[in-house]
């Protein structure tokens, strides 16, 4: 039996041009994808992860028939991606972006309409169709069907983006960052739902992230992209055991925006650590995770708040705790081992 | 499963339905528009002379139904122009072009297919638009000579769409956010000869409007209005040339968008 999704060694380079005066440019080849392989078992949520540029969107749009790879293939229920394009587009249900996509003007309902018509929907079935999508992803329920889609929230574009790619019930579903810049409750119910349907046996999903959080609650397998190639792939629990080995450490820190410039680089130079990633949260504040072995937290973490309180940095949280697959992340994308 | 082309038709007619539904302020100014153009002409004709003047020099009978048909004409045109040519960037700005893409069947299908009702029902409101206006002026003769225009301008279409779509492709495979159209535009306007006769133009303009369908439909439409029988045989010679540039643009159309998809594919810029 096809797995539901397979990618063999795909290779992808973008030629861009870079600007050198008002006339004169420069060619440059970007590598975007360096031999990308991993399969997507049917009834599963894989999770592919990695920062931004990693190559993520990249995987999908070729997954998705939007771009040409330059080497290697890619399948979909066996489907191949480049010559049978128009199979495989039929059995996938797509959101490339959250924030855009539909016609301003035209209320969630038209707007699920007119895709459903370009799916070759037609008229009883359609609504039918419409109908259930609307209440599945909650539109119904916030009143927001017959509102012009120019009027809709961020968590509500959201879930009308995942309406449209269930409308025409794809085996498969590939969402590209489907919880991006989603308040905590939107991000949630979508989360629900890609496991309920999941679960339910007829849904395959495929969903990019770089939301360690969100893969660990909701992925079966993952696969963690860095620089156009896979660098980890298998279940969560089984990459979570590549930091079993170390401690996490996590600090919620009042910065001011003047020194936020070089701060990674300036705490890699005063723990000795490489594993450090920082991630700006709500009300200005700053979380700080840095991984290390067991027996050197507590030196690491005086060192830290010694060094924060002598710049006058406002400390609102500490926390020593077991290594998640954000730590994993870390590790993996930022090298690993000591520094300096 | 598939997708036909109907359903293509279907979906891009309902999209434009609904925005219409949607914009009723945009509705009103697409019906008012020939007339304002009409006005603004007329005022800044009497400027330079009579109407005994401008109907010596176009040897038109009604000077003030001949620029709103006019109007009517190049607002159809234009229509056309935008709603086909600048389709697939309106597309990539509003958000929707990949998910066009990945309707199951051809991509050029769905560029060509999804803004043709667009198209049609502007044009057509463009002309229609004109109807009291000639009625008032003609009575029912008006309503006719309108209705052999609002023909005119379907088979103008045809070759306008192939253009389109050739503004369309290098529209697609730019990168940058080119509207390659709003040159296009000015263009037609300027070699329409809709506004005063194409011989007052330099000799290379009046050999440029030969290649657009616009001035061929305005021919026409000047010789619907005269309406003497030697005139209307010339129509079929607007027929002739209206086809050929049919055979043409949309010719070299289907080359061009089945070049740009693949372009587009492998650069990425959906």
């Amino acid at each position: 039996m096809a797995p539901a999704i397979e990618a063999k060694n795909l290779v992808k380079n973008y030629v861009t041009w870079e600007r050198k005066g008002f006339i004169k440019r420069t060619r440059k080849i970007v590598q975007a994808l360096r031999g990308v392989s991993f399969t997507v078992e049917k009834g599963e949520v894989f999770g592919l992860l990695g920062p931004n540029g990693a190559g993520k969107t990249t995987t999908v749009k070729i997954i998705t028939t939007l771009l040409l790879p330059d080497d290697g293939e890619a399948r979909v229920l066996g489907y191949d991606v480049v010559s049978e394009a128009e199979k495989v587009r039929e059995v996938i249900g797509v959101t490339l972006s959250v924030e855009k996509g539909f016609f301003w003007k035209l209320t969630g309902r038209e707007n699920l309409k007119y895709f459903g018509m370009l799916r070759g929907l037609k008229g009883g079935y359609l609504n039918e169709r419409i109908e259930y999508v609307l209440d599945l992803v909650g539109l119904k329920e916030l009143g927001a069907a017959d509102k012009l889609y120019e009027e809709y929230s961020l968590g509500m574009k959201a879930r009308l983006a995942l309406a449209r790619a269930l409308l025409h019930d794809p085996p498969v579903l590939i969402l590209d960052e489907p919880t991006i810049g989603l308040d905590p409750a939107s991000a949630r119910t979508i989360r629900e739902l890609l496991v309920k349907l999941a679960r339910s046996g007829d849904k395959t999903v495929l969903i990019t992230t770089h939301n360690m959080f969100e893969a660990e609650l909701i992925c079966d397998h993952v696969a963690i992209i860095d620089k156009g190639k896979i660098i980890a792939y298998g279940t969560v629990e089984e990459l979570k055991r590549k930091a079993a080995d170390r401690v996490s450490l996590e600090l919620i820190v009042s910065i001011p925006k003047n020194m936020l410039n070089g701060l990674e680089e300036k705490i890699v130079a005063l723990t000795g650590l490489r594993e450090v990633a920082l991630e700006a949260i709500e009300s200005g504040r700053t979380r700080i995770r840095i991984v290390a072995r067991p027996g050197e937290e507590e030196y690491v973490m005086e060192k830290m708040l010694e060094w924060l309180y002598s710049n006058n940095m406002k400390v609102h949280q500490v926390r020593i705790r077991e290594p998640s697959l954000e730590d994993v992340f870390i590790i993996l994308t930022k090298g690993g081992g000591r520094g300096g | 499963m598939g997708v036909k082309s109907t359903d293509i038709l279907r979906a891009g007619f309902f999209g434009m339905i609904a925005w219409l539904k949607n914009n009723r302020w945009l509705l009103f100014s697409m019906i008012i528009w020939p007339y304002l153009t009409a006005f603004l002409l007329i005022a800044l004709g009497m400027i330079y002379g009579s109407f005994e003047t401008y109907k010596e020099r176009l040897n038109i009978a009604n000077p003030i139904l001949y620029i709103l048909a006019g109007s009517g004409i190049v607002m159809s045109s234009l229509f056309i122009i935008d709603t086909v040519a600048t389709n697939a960037l309106y597309h990539r700005w509003l958000g929707t072009l990949p998910y066009l893409m990945l309707t199951p069947t051809k991509m050029y299908k769905v560029l060509v297919l999804e803004p043709l009702p667009g198209a049609l029902l502007s044009s057509t409101m463009g002309i229609l638009a004109v109807l009291p206006g000639a009625v008032y002026f003609e009575g029912l003769l008006g309503a006719g000579k309108l209705l052999i225009v609002l023909l005119l301008v379907y088979m103008g279409m045809l070759p306008l769409i192939g253009l389109s779509i050739i503004v369309a492709s290098i529209t697609l495979v730019l990168r940058e956010e080119s509207n390659v159209a709003a040159f296009l535009t000015p263009l037609i306007l300027l070699v329409s000869g809709v506004f005063y006769p194409i011989d007052v133009l330099p000799k290379v303009l009046q050999y440029m409007s030969r290649i657009f369908p616009t001035s061929y439909i305005v021919e026409a439409t000047r010789m619907v209005a005269t309406y003497s029988i030697p005139e209307f045989r010339a129509l079929f010679i607007v027929a002739y040339a209206l086809l050929a540039l049919t055979l043409f643009y949309n010719g070299v159309a289907s080359i061009a968008l089945s070049g740009s998809e693949k372009m587009v594919k492998k650069s990425g810029v959906i």
